[in-house]
């Protein structure tokens, strides 16, 4: 059987969108987007983190419901409402984090709700049967006995696949399939992929590793910042073609003014062959007082693993970290707090707040040793040392002691930044400071940011948004597979430059 | 919404109070000075240990092994008072012997990192258990007129045992809403990444609040044991539900990270009024049971309720 001929026009599209659009609050992650998925063809998504490729696939798959545009299968329009109605129409996707019950069977896992059943029992036997049927029609094959939590994330990954197919789907959505696969899995994964194809499913293919985008795609859409740049076939781009109509140009300017750093500055943070096994290995690098430091890099290079590391959250296989001439034996986040460092972390729900508590109690947290007294805690004392800061970090509130959860998003960021301003640190870790805050807030943290490095206080930015890392940081570092693959000071600090890095050892 | 939010925050007093008048008012008997001394005395176990219960709950665990040190520390105690027949020997081992089997509930919580619930249901046999050892499966009775009189001393016509809840209270109270730890534990059960993330030491936060309830229910035990005049072993697990209820009741998520002692305390007087309200109308048991288990399944669900419209 010849693979399908892709470019040819009477190749008839499953699914069409039309001026697609979805906002989350005040982020527009797509706007007017106009694409085809051709039955059969792999049709990859690409773009910065952000720009709109897992929406995109999440909208196929009915995990989102449009705002706005059409949608048509098989040329008839319809509306894709719930993952039900999508993996009925046969539409099914295969997500990072797989979905699987893992102290159950192969066969159970992919046979999950379409069961055989004779009278009102699932027939064990027919159900086997259908799954290997399925197993041998596409020829991949698990050992369907095997308990799935024993398989490793490759094998698992088939059954998820398996699974799929045994629900007749006509698309698949991989999003970020290889992130967690060894490199000859990963060869495995794109043969696989390209036998789907040529027995007429269609494969969406959403992955940061353009190589593999390039080398197994059909079509390429590029996406950025929730626009649809192009859609194009896969052997007219090259890799720099990519990156270049990912990254696109310079934008407006948002961010305040930053210092430059004199050379002769005292070292605040020096970090020398710092490891960790299957995260990062041998980085080393220093921080300057009053120095901004960008730590750029995709997800899953490292960045918050070594931000983690260095905050005494996480200890290092390997390697030393000294703060103010002082070397860190002890990895203890209290320790860390006590010498002088504050943590903005990445995800303000999961990792930083206490959403049902209130605002004075959320920012006071690490530091109510400052308010000890013979009576207990000093409340008057916190309350006003809490306003002042409050006001410093331009947090706007109705009154401190309302919960946390009824501020915006960008109020809540500030909140970490009010508490981390609590300690007066010497060097602040902010990772993923701006994550879903509309642009008034993020120019407020910014300004923050700036004001910090003001007063001699150093910043580690931890960033997915290259134009963030270019914006506010004196001298730039760059992750790519656990690697630091680039330092870049002065005019070498361009997106350019940056993403270069960032896909150096991808 | 700010009705909402303050019929949210104050309901559980609002309630009690509102029981409190209607009974007075309609029914003979209940507003008088013996029964409201009675009232107070029969909580005073209850409260003892709900306090401490409410903080290990807010830092988002269980303890189901309270009953277990509720049977056992009287036992130890009453050991210790036969034989040396020293009243404050024998409150100190009794309540050391609490401190001890709630340092193992830590440990296998803590350490061991076994859920709450599973792990002190398992110690509350091995608790039960001792308390045969102790006791060679028989009553046991103090040698000495004054064991008895560490629950039933009176002061300006109170009980001693409701005043030793009273301090209970007030000193659980304190430390939950006035201390560093207190804090921590409110932290520590709101949201454990963020805890460990702003420098707490979360294991070491769980374990402190094990070990205060294991004292605070051998206190309750021996207070109970001295009012009784004898302590017996059993099996029994009705204390724990008991406090439960009480804390619950009270819209002490059972989630963690939100709670006050002050509202444990509401509702149980809220049960304890309405439980006395029932037997002074002499309402059939049947029905009082029945209507116990609708007022708890209304308190969870509506704290379930509130939960949902915040997110």
């Amino acid at each position: 059987m010849g693979r399908l001929n892709i470019t040819e026009k009477n190749t008839k599209a499953l699914v069409t969108f039309q001026n697609v659009s979805k906002s989350f609050g005040a982020t527009k992650a797509l706007i007017d987007c106009n694409v085809d998925f051709k039955k059969g063809e792999i049709h990859s998504l690409v773009g910065e983190n952000g720009a709109g490729k897992s929406t995109l696939g999440k909208i196929i798959l009915g995990a989102y419901k449009l705002d706005s545009g059409k949608t048509y299968v098989d040329g008839e329009e319809v509306s894709i409402n719930s993952p039900g109605q999508a993996v009925k129409i046969g539409l099914v996707g295969i997500s990072q984090e797989l979905s699987l019950l893992s102290s159950r069977t192969v066969v159970d896992n992919i046979a999950m709700g379409r069961e055989i059943t004779s009278g009102m029992f699932v027939s064990a036997k027919k159900t086997k049967e259908k799954v290997l049927s399925v197993m041998k029609h596409f020829n991949l094959f698990v050992n369907p006995d095997a308990i799935v939590g024993s398989l490793s994330v490759a094998e698992q990954q088939k059954v998820e696949i398996l699974r799929a197919l045994n629900s007749n789907a006509r698309l698949i959505v991989f999003d970020e399939p290889t992130a967690r696969l060894a490199s000859n899995e990963t060869e495995q994964l794109h043969s696989l992929v390209k036998s789907l194809a040529n027995n007429g499913t269609t494969i969406v293919y959403i992955s940061h590793f353009l190589d593999e985008v390039l080398t197994i795609s059909n079509r390429v859409t590029l996406l950025r910042n929730g626009k649809l740049i192009r859609t194009n076939l896969a052997k007219e781009e090259t890799k720099k073609s990519l990156i270049e109509g990912m990254t696109g140009k310079e934008e407006g300017n948002l961010f305040p003014s930053i210092k430059l750093i004199n050379e002769s500055s005292e070292t605040v943070l020096k970090v020398e062959n710092l490891t960790r096994k299957n995260e990062y290995q041998n980085i080393s690098f220093e921080i300057k007082k009053g120095e901004i430091v960008g730590l750029a890099g995709l997800v899953g290079s490292g960045r918050s693993e070594l931000a983690h590391t260095i905050f005494g959250d996480k200890k290092p296989d390997n390697g030393a970290i000294s703060f103010c001439g002082k070397k860190i034996t002890q990895s203890k986040v209290s320790n860390s707090i006590n010498l002088g460092m504050a943590m903005v972390p990445e995800s303000r729900r999961t990792q930083g707040l206490f959403l049902a508590r209130s605002l004075i109690e959320n920012i006071s947290l690490p530091y109510l040793g400052k308010f000890l007294s013979i009576y207990g805690l000093d409340k008057k004392q916190e309350r006003n040392t809490v306003n002042e800061i409050c006001n410093k970090t331009t947090v706007k509130h109705s009154g401190i002691d309302f919960e946390v959860q009824y501020l915006s998003g960008g109020n809540q960021q500030k909140i970490l930044f009010a508490r981390a301003a609590m300690g007066k640190p010497k060097l602040l870790i902010a990772d993923e400071p701006t994550r879903g805050v509309d642009i008034g807030a993020k120019k407020s943290i910014y300004e923050l940011i700036a004001k910090l490095s003001d007063v001699g206080e150093s910043v580690l930015l931890v960033s997915s948004e290259i134009e963030e890392i270019i914006g506010m940081s004196n001298r730039v570092l760059v992750m790519s597979r656990g690697r630091l693959s680039a330092q870049l000071i002065g005019t070498d600090i361009n997106k350019k430059t940056i993403m270069e890095a960032a896909f150096k050892y991808n | 919404m700010q009705l909402l939010e303050l019929s949210k925050k104050y309901g559980i007093a609002v309630i009690t109070i509102s029981l409190f008048l209607i009974l007075s008012f309609t029914t003979e008997g209940f507003f008088t000075e013996r029964n409201i001394r009675n009232l107070l005395d029969q909580q005073s176990t209850i409260l003892i240990a709900a306090s401490f219960m409410t903080i290990v709950i807010i830092s988002g665990n269980f303890d189901i092994s309270i009953s277990a040190i509720f049977v056992v520390a009287p036992l130890f105690a009453l050991n210790i008072e036969n034989a040396t027949g020293n009243i404050l020997l024998s409150v100190l081992g009794g309540v050391g012997l609490g401190i001890i089997l709630g340092s193992f509930n830590a440990l296998v919580v803590t350490y061991f990192k076994v859920n709450s619930f599973i792990a002190t249901l398992a110690t509350s046999f091995m608790f039960f258990g001792f308390g045969y050892l102790i006791s060679d499966r028989s009553l046991m009775r103090p040698v000495t007129d004054s064991y008895q009189q560490i629950a039933r001393t009176k002061f300006f016509d109170i009980t001693s045992a409701t005043w030793i809840s009273l301090v209970v209270v007030i000193v659980a109270s304190i430390l939950l809403t006035r201390t560093r730890f207190g804090r921590n534990v409110f932290a520590t059960g709101g949201n454990q990444e963020a805890a460990r993330l702003a420098g707490i030491n979360v294991p070491q936060v769980q374990a402190i609040t094990f070990i205060l309830l294991g004292a605070a229910a051998a206190l309750a035990g021996i207070v109970n044991s001295s009012r009784s005049i004898s302590a017996q072993p059993s099996d029994d697990f009705s204390f724990v539900f008991a406090v439960l209820t009480a804390v619950i009741v009270g819209g002490t998520s059972i989630m963690g990270g939100k709670g006050a002692i002050w509202r444990t305390v509401a509702a149980a007087f809220f049960l304890a009024f309405m439980n006395n309200g029932f037997n002074l109308l002499q309402v059939d048991p049947l029905w009082q049971r029945i209507i116990l288990g609708l007022v708890i399944v209304i308190a969870v669900a509506l704290d379930s309720w509130s939960q949902r419209k915040n997110v």
